[in-house]
């Protein structure tokens, strides 16, 4: 009998997913897209960086330090941005176990910790001269450093199962951990409206801006550009596990031919 | 407020934030184009080696 309504559409819908869990279908998008976003994305930066740092001015209680905005908000949603793909990467492993999934995930989590890393960094030097401070436990800080633990749980996790196992899909432990670890990254949105904190409230919002727009354009430049740099840096990495894992079936095949 | 910085102070800590953004995103970059490279390199010859059949790893 053939299906028909939702169950149809569900069908179809995971039909149209797994078209792209070949890895062939996925290189032949994945290999000409990377150099775009590579060049797109870094010349972004470079256009968005050169005006936050000559073209608009200083921030009238700031001062010049408000100029790391354009490269700390990136970072942050980079960092953030991270996690919520690799959640995402997780889930669909484990619903769907798409082939894709479990290399998007662990092609993520470098660069997302590194970006993490980086909101860290550039948030401590613009605290230096703001505050008085490097560094605060307070709910921003804090639950921004938990996301990089969590990063780092994840690389060393997945490490180990490719030890043992080669690389590939993720194991169910590892998916189980990206899906929950999600659950820090409303904290990170929320914390400097649910804590007393040195951070300052939400400036961007869905309801519009706290940030004069005259400030604010070299943002969505460096956002936007940071973005791309990023989606280059995934299928960059993506592409090596698959190519990894290439040669390691074949080798697999290899020794069972001479066995 | 105790140890804020102000004027011309600032434009270091600016510079050291840019400089580290800049020096970090380059890092990754380059070691991930650099793995992939060499991933792809590596699969592409064992490919060629296998249909030429004769196999140097």
């Amino acid at each position: 009998m053939q299906s028909t309504g939702p169950a149809r559409v569900a069908v179809l819908d995971r039909k149209s997913m797994h078209a792209y869990a070949n890895p062939t279908r996925f290189l032949a998008i994945a290999r000409p897209l990377t150099p775009w976003l590579t060049g797109l994305g870094l010349l972004l930066i470079l256009i968005g960086c050169v005006a936050g740092l000559t073209m608009v001015p200083g921030d009238y209680k700031q001062g010049e330090t408000a100029r790391i905005l354009y490269v700390h908000v990136p970072a942050a949603w980079l960092g953030m941005g991270g996690w919520t793909s690799l959640a995402i990467a997780g889930l669909v492993q484990l619903v769907w176990r798409h082939p894709l999934s479990g290399i998007a995930a662990r092609a993520v989590a470098v660069p997302g910790m590194m970006f993490t890393a980086l909101c860290l960094i550039t948030g401590s030097i613009w605290g230096k001269p703001t505050w008085g401070t490097w560094w605060e436990w307070d709910g921003r800080m804090t639950s921004m450093l938990v996301l990089l633990f969590l990063y780092a749980g994840f690389i060393a996790l997945t490490a180990g199962e490719d030890a043992q196992r080669g690389g590939g899909s993720l194991s169910r432990g590892a998916a189980i951990y990206a899906v929950v670890g999600a659950v820090n990254i409303p904290i990170i949105n929320r914390s400097v409206v649910w804590w007393n904190s040195l951070h300052q409230g939400p400036s961007i919002t869905l309801g519009g801006s706290s940030i004069d727009g005259a400030l604010l354009w070299p943002l969505g430049l460096t956002l936007l550009g940071f973005s791309l740099l990023f989606g280059a840096i995934v299928l960059m990495r993506m592409r090596a596990i698959i190519a990894e894992n290439r040669v390691a079936a074949r080798m697999r095949r290899l020794a069972d031919e001479e066995g | 407020m105790d140890g804020v910085i102000t004027g011309s102070g600032q434009w270091s800590y600016v510079a050291a934030a840019y400089a580290m953004t800049a020096l970090v995103s380059a890092l990754v970059l380059w070691r991930s184009w650099r793995a992939m490279r060499t991933a792809e390199a590596r699969s592409d010859a064992l490919r060629k080696e296998q249909r030429g059949g004769r196999l140097v790893i």
